[in-house]
This record gives C-alpha cells, structure tokens and sequence, in this order.
C-alpha cells in the first residue's frame, strides 16, 4: 500500500510499523498499534485513518467511517492522512468524498501541484467532467505543462460525450475544445502525440473532416508515429466519411501494393471503386491528380489488379498469401450483386475455389475462408465441387471398409476440409439415416487413423483429427434431432468423452458435451467440464451463460448460487477496475482510450447476463434459505432488496453472451442469424423480467406483512401501509402484462441452431403453470391485504359509543349498530369463503406432503399459497378479537352507564310523570343496545371457534 | 454480406467480448480486466489483433516498452502472443511479432523480449526461428495450477538495430530467480 522510499519525517516512522501490518493483512495489529500511537501522539490524524482502514477491513464499516469523518472534518494536508483517506474512502466505495479532501486541501495549499492533480484524478474517478476541466486548468496555471493543458481540453470532449443534449455538444464543448487546441497550435507549443490524436478527436467528433485531414497529412501529423500506419488509417477514415472516393481508392490500392494480404484494403478498394463506377468519375486534367496516387474507376481494372495480385503470389517461393485468392472470390460476388457480366473475367468460381483449395486446403482456415463464398456455387454444381476437391485429397489405398486414409498430417487436414465443406454445404444433411451412420463411421475411422500423427502431442496440445470427432458428434446430434432415437445421443457423448481422453485441453468437446449433458438435464458433470475450460473474468459474461443457464434450473442450487458468485464478483469489480485505468488513460495520454473504457464499462453495467445472476442469486437465496435459517423479512432485508426499486436497465440491456463459441460447419440456412439472436434476447429479457418481478413481489410481502395494522397505528403508518400495498398491486399488474407477453413470445415456438443459445426457462415455466400459480398467489396476497384493510376499517367505523351521557343528556348512535350488523355479516361471509378456500387447499397441502416425503426437492409455488391462507386467517383472527373486544367493551360501557344518575331536567315542559315516562324508553333503549350487542357478540364468538377449524 | 472489417488493427475492449476461440486455449491465459485496460491505457499501440473475413478474431499481440534507456535495457517485450488453433500455420503470429518490433524498433529499443514456458517447444522453436535466442532461464516463473508444478520460464531474446553489437543477448549461462529479473 505504502512504498515510501525516504523516511526521514518521524511521524513516518512512527507510522510505518501500521503501514505493515496493513499490507500483511494483519487488520488487528494494525488498529492496536494506531491505538498505542494515539495515545502518545493525540494529533497523528494520519494515525487514525489507519486505524480506520483496519476497521473497515475488519467489517467494522460505521465506525470506520465516523473515525474518518474525524480527521476529514479537519481539513487534512499532510500527504499521509490524505493519501490513507483516499485508499478507505476508495475501499467504502466512496470515490466522491475522496473529492472533497482534496478540494478543501488546495484550498489551503492553493500552489501544490500534487494536490491539484490529486484532485483532477479525483474527479475522474467520479466523472466530474465540467470539474476536470476546471481543475486541469488550475494545474496548468500553477504548472505550465502540456499535459495538463490537454486534460482540461480532454474533459471538455468528455462534457461533449456525455451531453444529453448533441447541440450543446457540437455548439459549445467541442468548439471550446478546438479553440482551446487552436490556441496551442498558432504558439507553436503542441508537443506530444497525445496531443494531435487528441485534435484529431475534436475535429472528427465535429464533423470536420477536412480540417482532421489538413492535420493528419500536416506537419502536425508527423508525430503519429506510435501506431503502425497511423496516419493513413486516419486518412482513409475521413475519405471514407467525407466520401473522397478517389483518394480512397488510390491510398487502398496503394496500401494494398504493400500488403496483399490486408483485407480491409480490398474492401474500400471495391466499394470506393464502385462508387466511382456509379458517378461515372473520370480522371481530371493534367496536374489535378489525386493526391494518394493513381485512381482505378473501371472493373477491368480492378480485374487486372486482382489477377495481377493473384499472379504475384503464384510466383513467390515462400508462402502464399491468402488474400489476393479470396479478394477474387469477393470480387465476384459484388460484381454478380450488381448484375455485372465481366465477372466471367475472373474465371469460374467452382474453378477458383478448387484452385484455392489447392494452395491452402491444408491450412485449417481453409473452411472459415471458403465458408462465405460458398454461395456463389449454384446447387447443382454442389456434389461436383465436392468431388473437385476429393480428387486433391491424396488417400491410401482403401481398406475392407471401403476407407482410404491420409497419409501425412497436410493431407489429413485436406481430407477434413473437404468434411467440412461437404457439411457447409448441405450435402450430410441431405443424406438419410443410414448414409448418416456410414458417415459416422467414416469419420470415426478417420479420427482414429488420425491419432497416430498425435502420438508426441503435449497435453495441452490437440490431436490432429480432433476435429472428425467433433462432426461425428455433430451427426450424431442430427440423427438424434431428426429421429429422436437416444441411443444417438447417447452414442455421441460416448465419442466425445472419448475425443477428450486423447485430446484432454479440446474446449470444443468440452463446450459440446458440457451442452450435452444440461440439455440431458444431468448437471453434475458439467461443473467439472466447465472449471476446466478455466473460463475467468470477462468469459463469465460471455459463455457464463452456459453454466448459469442450467444450474439453477436443473436443481443443482448449490453449484448455480456458486456459479452466480463467480459471475457477481466479477461485475462487481468492473466499476472500480475501470475507473483505475480511466485516469491511466490520463496520464498516459491516452485520449482516444477514455471514451472506450467508460463505454465498456457501461457495456458490462447493462449486461443480460449482470441482471440475470444478480436476479437469480437472490431468488436462489430465497428459495433454500428464507424461512429456513432467517424469515423472509430478514433475508429480504438483508439482500436490501427494495419492491419499488427497479435497477435493470431493461432499454439498453447488452446481449454479451458469445453465441458462436460453439463450433458449427452447419450451412448458411441452419446457422444462427441476427434474428435468433434477437428473439434469445427478447425472450431472456422477458424471463428476466418475470423473475425480477417476483423478487421484488416476494420483497414487498414480506415488508408488508410485518407492517403495524392500521387499528394501533396512526395516520402516517396507514399512509404508508396504502402506498406500500400499491407497490404491490403495481408490480401484479406488471407481472400479468409480462406474463401475457411471455404467452405471446413462447407461441412463436422459436427454435434455435442446436449449437446457438439454449432457450430460456420462460417456456417450461408457464407450460408447467409455475408462472401462473405464483401470480396467483401473489394476487391472493394483495386480495387478503385488502380484506383485512377493509375489514378493519368497516370495524373502526363501528368505533364510538353507541349510547353516552354528554352534558348531562343523553346521546344515541343508532347507526353504529347498523354498522356493526354489516361488519358481523361480513365477517360471515369471509368466513365461508375461507373455510371454501381451506377445503381446496388441505388435500393439496396433505399431497404435498406425501410427495415431500418422497422427493427432498419440493415445488416453490405451493407452500406461498399455503402460507399466504395461514397469514390470512390469521389476520381474520386478529381482526373478529379485534371486534369482540370492541363489542364487550360497548356492553360494559353501556351497563355502567347508570342513567338513574341523569337529571332530567324538569320544567321544559315536562312534568315529573313524563320525566318518568321518559326514563322508561331510555331504559327499553338501552336494555335493546344491550340486547344487540351481546348477540352480535355471540355470533362474533362462535364464528371465532369456527375460525380455529379452519386450520389445514 | 460482410461487415467492414480489418485484418490487422488495435485491440479495443470490445474485443475481449470476442477472443474465446483464443483464449479457449490452455496455454494462454485470461487475465483480469485491470490487467488488458493497464495494456490499453499505457501501450495501446502494442495490442494488436487480427480479423478473418468473416469477422472471427484470428489472434492477437500484446506487449510493452520498457527499461531504462541510460542503462541499454529500453526495450519491447511481449507479454501475450496467442493464435486460435483454426487460424495457425499461416504465419499469423511471426507476423504481429513483426509488427511488434517494428514499433520497438521506431521507439528506439535496443532488443525484444518474452518469456515462454520451456515446455512449449512448439513456440520455443518458433520464436528461434524468428532469430530470438535464450537469453537465460528463469526458474519457477510460471506458478502452479491444476496440481502441475512451477514451470521454468525461458527468457528468450531478439536485438534490434539499435544495439548494433548485439550486446543485449548474450546469453547469461546461470539460470535465476523470478524476483530477480527487472
């Protein structure tokens, strides 16, 4: 943590022994010898902030926090406190208050350099741009250099990446940041490359593409020299966008002269040329030539120009170079595009693909690059093609099985390529079941011919025919599709086990029985394969998928709650990670890196698969662990899930699954397409949704349920109870939309490549009813959340005396009686319906039972339906006590009420006689209230039995 | 059909999305993010891949300078070098070691550098063949995994132009320790 070189200071000394035991780990020692220290030295603040990062590393976050807030509160300047606060406020995740201590520092040292630039750095850490730019500024005033200079103008392009609003960025930040740039250009004082790629930044972000060009091709472009080809790059970038096709076209060209082989030449070759081609460009007068050179605008020239390259390279002794053959091949196929006859002029394309076959079929590329132009052979030439290349294919003599073998490793390669191809081609999977199986067994015999080429191979070295294995799989896995016979199945995890004894670091047998086995439903051995494809860090994002798709779903709880930690912790650690090498990126001047790192970083944000284990972990924990080892109010608590919060960025979710990590020589109809991809996402995002409803469902339940009820709480508990069951009745409403898109989607009955994305869950889930039996449970929930709410406010409108004495008369409430009536009615009725409720879930709950017996696994759904009846007549409990105490209270109250002690007063034109009279019909009123309400009450009491007979 | 594409251009982050079929691989490594952003940040010009035609990543160099110029040790190294097993044979990787020590040679190194187990003889030969040449030999450089032992590691170097008398390598006969090399 601390490298301190000099240790002169003796406060350094004093300090390093906490120093140490911070670095060993040894957290304890560190906080007692910082107590020791203070103790001595009361103002060693650095002293306490050490103290404070060993609290911190031992969980002990507040009082770490409130330590620190001591020393920061003084406005430290020493490079010790202020160095150890940013370390705790870093490891708090606290980056912004970082920020704080070094705005109050240069403030009292407004000179220090250090401070300023720790301050800029800070800033960074946060995205603080319009702060950046102030504090680069600042710098550069107490320190003229460059760099700092270029900071300011870097975080003005960053205001600009970062405006919501485009006009402001193209009107203000970013002409600020050319004018800024300008300025130092016309003094003569750029000096670094940094600085130009910087310009180079703003002008393209402007649109001026002219002005990028003036720079690049300038003397200022002179120091682009990091970069191999720097300057050209940048030169055909803006030709490209500033549609300058002849200089792209000459610059292609002459790149292309240089190296054949680069492939992004000959496609702005071809597309700047037929640019050309379509304005009908033609060559200007004398004098006015393209500054890039020769300028080619008709197909026989380009013609020329590939044949020529084409001949170039049959010429050369050494190795041929690919490019040129396969730029022939997508000559071709622009030319036909745009219905262009002279491409007879290239030759025939079976012809070429033969003729390439022949240089490079022994290279293991051979297929990858002949893959894509497989399209320009008509399908009747299919077979032919085939044939074309068995004849370049030397094979031994053919054995009683009809088989001849390759003779050497090249050979063996060429054989496989012609596989390959035949399979690209569609030619195996127009074969029936049983030319399928002599297939398999062709490819066998060859896989194991194969081996003895391998006999040296090291262990992490493949076999040379690993590849026959893998298509054997791949047909076998046809055989099964096509027929459903399982034998074929079982036949070709047989073979790739076998491929993986022989070649144990093959991460295509791994990835193919790894698949295998989760659509067996058999997770186990998947967790081995898959820690041994030592996939780490950012491959949790992109084939995680793979393990996290299945654990959970095939009941492995432990291994999927493990497989999402992995996944977490990587997520987890982006944010930081990223942030470090921003402000690298800084220092180092790499400008064009920043917008990048802070994109990335947004990418792994928005990732599926980031909400996906973040979702599932938690129901994970709720599944095995709530109401098991703590409530679900607890677990809740604990994971801080909050109901209202939705932090799934369902708009802008990143699909960084690698779909293609599985090898395929499928052809182009049977290979995953953009739309499959599409619908995966749509249909995993739905899933997703679904799942984080329900944890956010289960969340507001379990918060709710422990909440005070309205008949001991005031007014603002009951405002919070309502909003709270809103929550509720929001998120139900949003679980039934989605679970209406989810019928929608799984109707479309999308089915993807075998080797593409496995579907989500989102099917089996709402074909088993799973879906829907939870929503309902879930509705019951709010339903009886509504009862009881209703139910207690029908009661506290019963509330009041029916009968009192104010002021010496006497007062009746007739219709709270009435009310009461309605409330006792009520209650009948929701006591039917739960004893109804109860008859229907007994035998369900008994059944369960049974089958819990059986299997240690038991359905999720249920015991909420279960527990949910329970939390209901629990509450209908509370709530007719809650009336019975309400109604004994009336009769005592009215018994005590002694109306004999009522004066009535005589002379409004009463008599006595009347008074008594009157007394009478009191007496009889009273008596009827009475009478009333120790019926109502009877009826209350026996409905309360009836209650505990409804226990299931 | 094709995407615009490049055959050789700088690795960028989105890249690391991409590289399975490499890194697949068991003798080459994932690192931790931190570990590729530190690359890109510092030396972006040494992080080098290479696209197919049709859009796979074939494989890719990444390396550093460093060393003290004073002391003749400024130099290139290269810290991954990896090609997926479809794209080998094509002379994909003596091609980035090229251009890797083509921008030592414009940053004024005076050799390249690279570590390599000595197991690997596939890339020892490969990398002798591309005139780098055993420098010295690192004991246990590589650490253990999966119940294998350490590894030895070679340090093997190439001169460049710079040091015109090829001091930079000549060989130091005893091997050393990790913690002892710069």
């Amino acid at each position: 943590m601390a490298a301190r070189g000099h240790v002169q200071d003796p406060n350094d000394r004093r300090l390093r022994p906490i120093y140490d035991y911070l670095d060993n780990g040894n957290n304890k020692m560190a906080i007692q010898q910082a107590d020791k220290l203070l103790k001595k030295h009361k103002d060693l603040h650095c002293a306490k902030v050490l103290k404070a990062i060993g609290l911190q590393r031992t969980g002990k976050q507040d009082e770490a926090f409130s330590l620190a807030q001591e020393v920061a509160t003084l406005e430290p300047t020493d490079d010790n406190s202020l160095q150890a606060l940013t370390i705790l406020y870093r490891e708090m995740h606290h980056p912004e208050l970082v920020t704080k201590l070094y705005e109050a520092a240069v403030k009292k040292v407004p000179l220090s350099e250090e401070y300023h630039s720790h301050l800029f750095m800070a800033y960074a850490r946060v995205g603080e741009y319009k702060k950046m730019q102030q504090a680069g500024m600042a710098l550069y005033k107490i320190v003229p250099k460059n760099p700092y200079y270029f900071w300011s103008v870097m975080s003005l392009v960053m205001q600009a990446i970062s405006a919501q609003d485009e006009k402001l960025a193209q009107t203000m930040f970013l002409p600020l940041a050319e004018r800024m740039v300008e300025k130092m250009v016309k003094e003569e004082k750029i000096e670094a490359e940094a600085e130009v790629q910087l310009y180079f930044m703003i002008l393209e972000r402007l649109g001026k593409c002219v002005e990028a060009l003036d720079v690049v091709r300038g003397p200022l472009g002179e120091k682009l020299t990091s970069e191999l080809r720097s300057r050209e790059n940048k030169c055909m970038m803006m030709y490209q966008r500033l549609q300058l096709w002849p200089e792209c076209n000459a610059l292609s060209y002459k790149l292309l002269l240089k190296n054949p082989d680069d492939w992004q030449f000959y496609l702005s070759y071809f597309d700047s040329l037929f640019h050309l081609m379509d304005k009908s460009w033609s060559q200007p007068e004398e004098g006015e030539h393209c500054v890039e050179g020769p300028v080619q605008t008709t197909v026989a020239e380009a013609v020329k120009f590939v044949v020529d390259r084409m001949e170039e390279q049959d010429k050369k002794e050494s190795r041929p170079l690919r490019g040129p053959y396969l730029a022939c091949l997508e000559l071709i196929h622009r030319l036909r595009q745009r219905g262009c006859p002279d491409e007879k002029e290239l030759g025939d394309p079976l012809e070429l693909m033969v003729q390439f076959f022949g240089k490079f079929g022994d290279k293991p590329c051979c297929i990858t690059d002949l893959k894509i132009y497989l399209h320009l052979l008509p399908p009747e030439q299919r077979s032919q093609f085939k044939n074309r290349l068995g004849e370049l294919v030397p094979l031994g003599e053919a054995g009683e099985d009809g088989f001849g073998f390759p003779g050497d490793t090249k050979a063996l390669q060429r054989h496989l390529c012609v596989c390959q191809l035949s399979r690209a081609l569609g030619l195996q999977h127009a074969l029936d079941t049983e030319g399928k199986l002599r297939l398999i067994t062709e490819l066998k015999a060859h896989y194991h011919h194969g081996l003895q080429f391998g006999k040296s191979c090291l262990k992490t070295e493949l076999q040379f025919s690993d590849m026959y294995c893998l298509m054997a799989a791949h047909v076998y896995i046809d055989l099964w599709t096509e027929t459903g016979d399982e034998n074929m199945l079982w036949q070709c995890l047989g073979m790739l086990e076998e491929g993986l004894s022989f070649s144990p670091s093959n991460a295509q047998f791994k990835l193919l029985l790894l698949l295998l086995f989760c659509r067996l439903g058999a997770f186990q051995p998947v967790v081995d394969l898959y820690s041994s494809l030592d996939a780490k860090h950012v491959q949790h994002d992109t084939i995680g998928y793979l393990l996290t798709r299945y654990a959970g779903s095939l009941g492995q709880f432990a291994a999927a709650s493990q497989s999402c930690n992995f996944s977490l912790r990587f997520f987890h650690s982006n944010q930081k990670d990223t942030s470090e090498y921003i402000i690298q990126a800084y220092k180092y001047g790499a400008f064009e890196k920043i917008p990048e790192f802070i994109a990335f970083r947004t990418r792994l944000n928005q990732s599926l698969h980031f909400a996906q284990v973040r979702t599932e972990r938690m129901l994970l924990d709720l599944y095995t662990e709530a109401d098991v080892t703590l409530s679900l109010e607890e677990s809740v608590k604990a994971m801080g899930v909050c109901p209202e919060e939705d932090d799934i960025p369902w708009d802008n979710m990143r699909d960084n699954r690698d779909l293609t990590v599985l090898v395929s020589w499928d052809p182009k109809d049977r290979e995953l397409t953009e739309e499959h991809r599409r619908l995966s996402l749509e249909e995993e995002s739905v899933w997703l949704k679904v799942r984080a409803l329900t944890l956010r469902l289960l969340a507001s339940l379990a918060l709710l349920g422990h909440a005070p009820s309205p008949w001991n709480s005031d007014k603002t508990n009951e405002n919070g109870i309502s909003a709270k069951s809103s929550t509720l009745q929001t998120l139900l409403s949003q679980l039934d939309q989605t679970l209406e898109t989810a019928a929608q989607i799984t109707e479309k009955h999308t089915q993807y490549p075998f080797l593409g994305p496995p579907s989500s869950r989102l099917a089996s889930a709402l074909s088993s009813g799973s879906c829907h039996c939870q929503a309902s449970a879930l509705q019951l929930s709010l339903t009886l959340r509504e009862l009881e709410t209703t139910g207690l406010e029908m009661l506290s409108r019963c509330k009041g005396e029916v009968l009192e004495m104010k002021d010496g008369r006497l007062k009746t409430q007739p219709s709270l009686l009435e009310t009461l009536v309605f409330f006792v009615e009520t209650v009948c009725v929701v006591l039917w319906v739960a004893s109804y409720s109860a008859n229907v879930l007994r035998p369900l709950k008994s059944s369960l039972q049974k089958k819990k017996k059986k299997k240690k696994d038991s359905s999720t759904a249920m015991p909420v339906v279960m527990c949910g009846f329970q939390e209901w007549t629990g509450s209908l409990h509370g709530v007719v006590t809650q009336a019975l105490d309400h109604v004994k209270g009336q009769e005592a109250s009215l018994t005590a009420l002694k109306l004999a002690a009522l004066t009535l007063e005589e002379g409004y034109s009463q008599t006595q006689e009347e008074c008594g009279f009157t007394r009478a019909a009191m007496d009889k009123v009273q008596t009827s209230y009475l009478g009333s309400l120790q019926e109502m009450g009877d009826l209350l009491r026996k409905r309360a039995d009836s209650l505990k007979s409804l226990k299931i | 059909m094709l995407s615009k594409m490049t055959t050789l251009r700088a690795f960028t982050c989105d890249d690391l999305f991409k590289f399975n079929n490499i890194n697949l691989d068991p003798l080459t490594e994932t690192y931790g993010i931190p570990f590729y952003l530190q690359y890109l940040a510092h030396w972006p010009e040494y992080f080098i891949v290479a696209e197919a035609p049709g859009g796979e990543l074939m494989g890719y160099i990444m390396g550093k300078a460093e060393g003290s110029v004073a002391r003749e040790e400024w130099h290139g190294h290269v810290t991954a070098l990896s090609v997926a097993p479809e794209f080998r044979r094509l002379g994909l990787a003596a091609k980035l070691m090229e251009m890797l020590e083509e921008i030592s040679e414009r940053k004024g190194g005076f050799f390249v550098d690279l570590f390599v187990r000595v197991s690997n003889q596939v890339a020892v030969n490969m990398y002798k063949q591309l005139g780098y040449s055993v420098y010295r030999t690192v004991i246990e450089y590589y650490s253990a995994s999966n119940g294998e032992p350490d590894e030895d590691a070679y340090d093997m170097r190439k001169a460049l132009s710079r040091d015109t008398e090829r001091k930079s390598i000549i060989p130091i006969p005893h091997p050393v320790r990790p913690e002892d090399i710069e």
